[in-house]
């Protein structure tokens, strides 16, 4: 009988686990190096904001969350966003954000890059400042 | 133990289907059409479970036989297990730590081929023309340090291609408020000549307004500058304040077409200026931008014993509003120009453009009136051969072919409303082949690459 409850309860937790995971929380982190708010996290990925006090930002790209990104904090899609860039680059020579492949090359970077700034929708443990939460 | 194995599936199935059915009765969405096929999802899975038990069983079985007939497949290796995270991680930290300015110095560009009864910038020609095939790279030198070079191959007033060095400039980063650019640069004054540059793609129109394009495309403004170049913005509240200062070596007129004078001057003429603007972010008037700008310039000309020729004033303001929607782009200039070279005298001209542009989603129509008033008795305009006052009207619009490809088209008219006789710096209108006024239908396939 313990058992059977046990096991009602892992069942239960399994599905409420899933639910929350498919919200997909989009985290943003940077090195620990930065002091970023939230509100300056569009300024950085438009190339606007280049320093956050007297730290050189160096944010990445991540493929794997990138269309959530691009939706729910640049507030435009892929094609504006590369526009948006290539124009930038042609004014000013600024490049765009290099593009990581996965959560964990994003994490990876952000820890060992000072002024890195990338985003994830995992954990990010430990190591990195969580800037905002989307 | 098998059968506490399955009482235990039974039971965990059991709890998803009570998750499950209680998440819609808390959504209060679900119909029941829905549950009866969550129910009938459900069956096959306990179906799919007491499978799977029996299949357990029969392995439990097999294993009890001994060891030998437990199937060959060895136990994993922890040791080898380990070596090979160890290699995953690796590659994940190499790749993390990879930037984009280690894979070489890529090289970008743009390119265009027009096609017309006139050529765009040079109205005597006719026929299809090679626009200009532009060249721009910007090597990463460090955190703080900037460069950009930009050569184009382009085809002159004379037919002949010929390759410019449109712009090159080493700069150091201070901060997001301060900037310092140092070489050859695009001179920061209006929207236009600092936002657009030479790419035509990046341009929804098919060609810039005739006023401020460049030098040797029949342009009358210093579109280009050697010197000192400090810029910065700076956030505030719902936009940012955006500044630019510069100072570089004053122009010369050669040969009727403004030269910026790379090498340096003779002379030590000099060219100062300033641009102040704001940009609006967020709320109801989000991407618009406005400013102001102006220069004092003294500028030469190739007469060898008087070369000083004008003290060139220029004021301006601008206004652009760049959406998704809409891209609309008002310029504004008036000049006040003191004679150097004996002749009396102070002259006032201005010009202006505006454009109006719907981004649809199958293309860009828009339409553009510009007009140049410019003092003929003025010589920084007098001695430039396309330094003439005109008006034109023009009706484009720009399809996207792909992400780097595009074609324009454009009708325009323009009136030349100067009669320009020949001087002792230029021939005249009529012997250049300059119509009074003309009628274009103009095509462009522009790229990017």
């Amino acid at each position: 009988m313990r058992i059977q409850i046990l096991a009602v309860a892992v069942g239960t937790f399994l599905v409420s686990w899933g639910t929350a995971a498919g919200a997909g929380d989009l985290v943003v982190i940077c090195n620990t190096s930065v002091s970023l708010k939230a509100d300056e996290v569009r300024d950085v990925y438009f190339g606007d904001k280049g320093f956050a006090g007297p730290v050189k930002l160096l944010p990445a790209d991540n493929s794997a969350a990138q269309d959530a990104f691009l939706e729910k904090v640049m507030k435009l899609d892929a094609k504006k966003y590369a526009g948006v860039w290539i124009k930038k680059a042609f004014r000013d020579g600024s490049a765009p954000p290099p593009l990581k492949a996965s959560d964990a090359e994003a994490i990876a970077y952000v820890k060992q890059t000072a002024g890195a700034c990338s985003y994830i929708t995992s954990a990010p443990g430990d190591g990195v400042v969580v800037v905002a939460k989307f | 133990m098998f059968n506490k194995l399955l009482i235990s599936a039974r039971a965990i199935a059991l709890g998803v289907a009570l998750s499950i059915a209680s998440l819609p009765a808390a959504a209060d969405s679900v119909s029941d059409a829905k549950l009866e096929e969550m129910q009938k999802k459900l069956d096959q899975s306990m179906k799919m479970i007491e499978a799977l038990g029996a299949r357990v069983k029969e392995l439990e079985g097999h294993a009890s036989n001994g060891p030998a007939a437990a199937g060959a497949a060895p136990a994993p290796n922890p040791q080898r297990l380990e070596a090979v995270e160890q290699k995953v991680a690796q590659i994940e930290t190499a790749n993390a730590t990879r930037q984009s300015d280690d894979s070489g110095l890529p090289i970008h560009g743009f390119a265009d081929v027009n096609v017309g009864n006139h050529n765009l910038y040079f109205p005597y020609a006719k026929g299809t023309n090679v626009g200009s095939l532009d060249f721009y790279l910007a090597p990463k030198l460090g955190d703080r340090v900037v460069s950009l070079a930009e050569l184009i191959f382009e085809t002159g007033p004379d037919g002949h291609v010929g390759t410019d060095l449109e712009r090159f400039q080493i700069g150091y980063q201070f901060n997001d408020q301060a900037t310092v650019w140092v070489g050859r640069f695009h001179t920061p004054y209006g929207y236009v000549n600092t936002a657009l540059h030479h790419g035509v793609w990046l341009a929804d129109a098919l060609r810039r307004p005739k006023f401020v394009n460049f030098e040797d495309k029949g342009g009358v403004m210093p579109a280009h500058t050697t010197g000192v170049w400090v810029t910065g913005a700076q956030r505030e509240g719902d936009g940012k304040f955006l500044y630019d200062f510069y100072v570089g070596n004053g122009q010369q007129i050669q040969g009727g077409t403004l030269d910026m004078q790379t090498g340096g001057n003779l002379h030590g003429a000099a060219i100062a200026g300033t641009r102040l603007s704001y940009q609006f972010i967020g709320g109801a008037v989000d991407g618009l931008l406005v400013g102001v700008n102006g220069f004092t310039d003294k500028v030469n000309d190739d007469n060898a014993t008087n070369p000083a020729l004008i003290r060139l004033n220029m004021v301006g303001a601008y206004a652009v509003y760049d959406t998704d929607t809409w891209e609309h782009i008002i310029e504004a200039y008036s000049f006040h120009d003191k004679s150097l070279n004996g002749s009396p005298g102070t002259h006032r001209s201005e010009a202006w453009f505006a454009q109006f542009g719907y981004r649809a989603s199958w293309g860009v129509p828009y339409i553009r009136y510009e007009r140049a008033m410019l003092d003929q008795s003025d010589p920084y305009f007098s001695e430039q051969t396309f330094g003439a006052s005109y008006y034109r009207s023009a009706l484009g619009v720009r399809f996207d072919i792909n992400a780097k490809s595009s074609i324009k088209f454009e009708v325009a008219h323009t009136r030349n409303t100067d009669d320009r006789p020949a001087t002792d710096y230029r021939p005249s209108d009529a012997e250049i082949g300059l119509p009074q006024q003309f009628n274009e239908i103009l095509a462009q396939y522009a790229v990017r690459f």
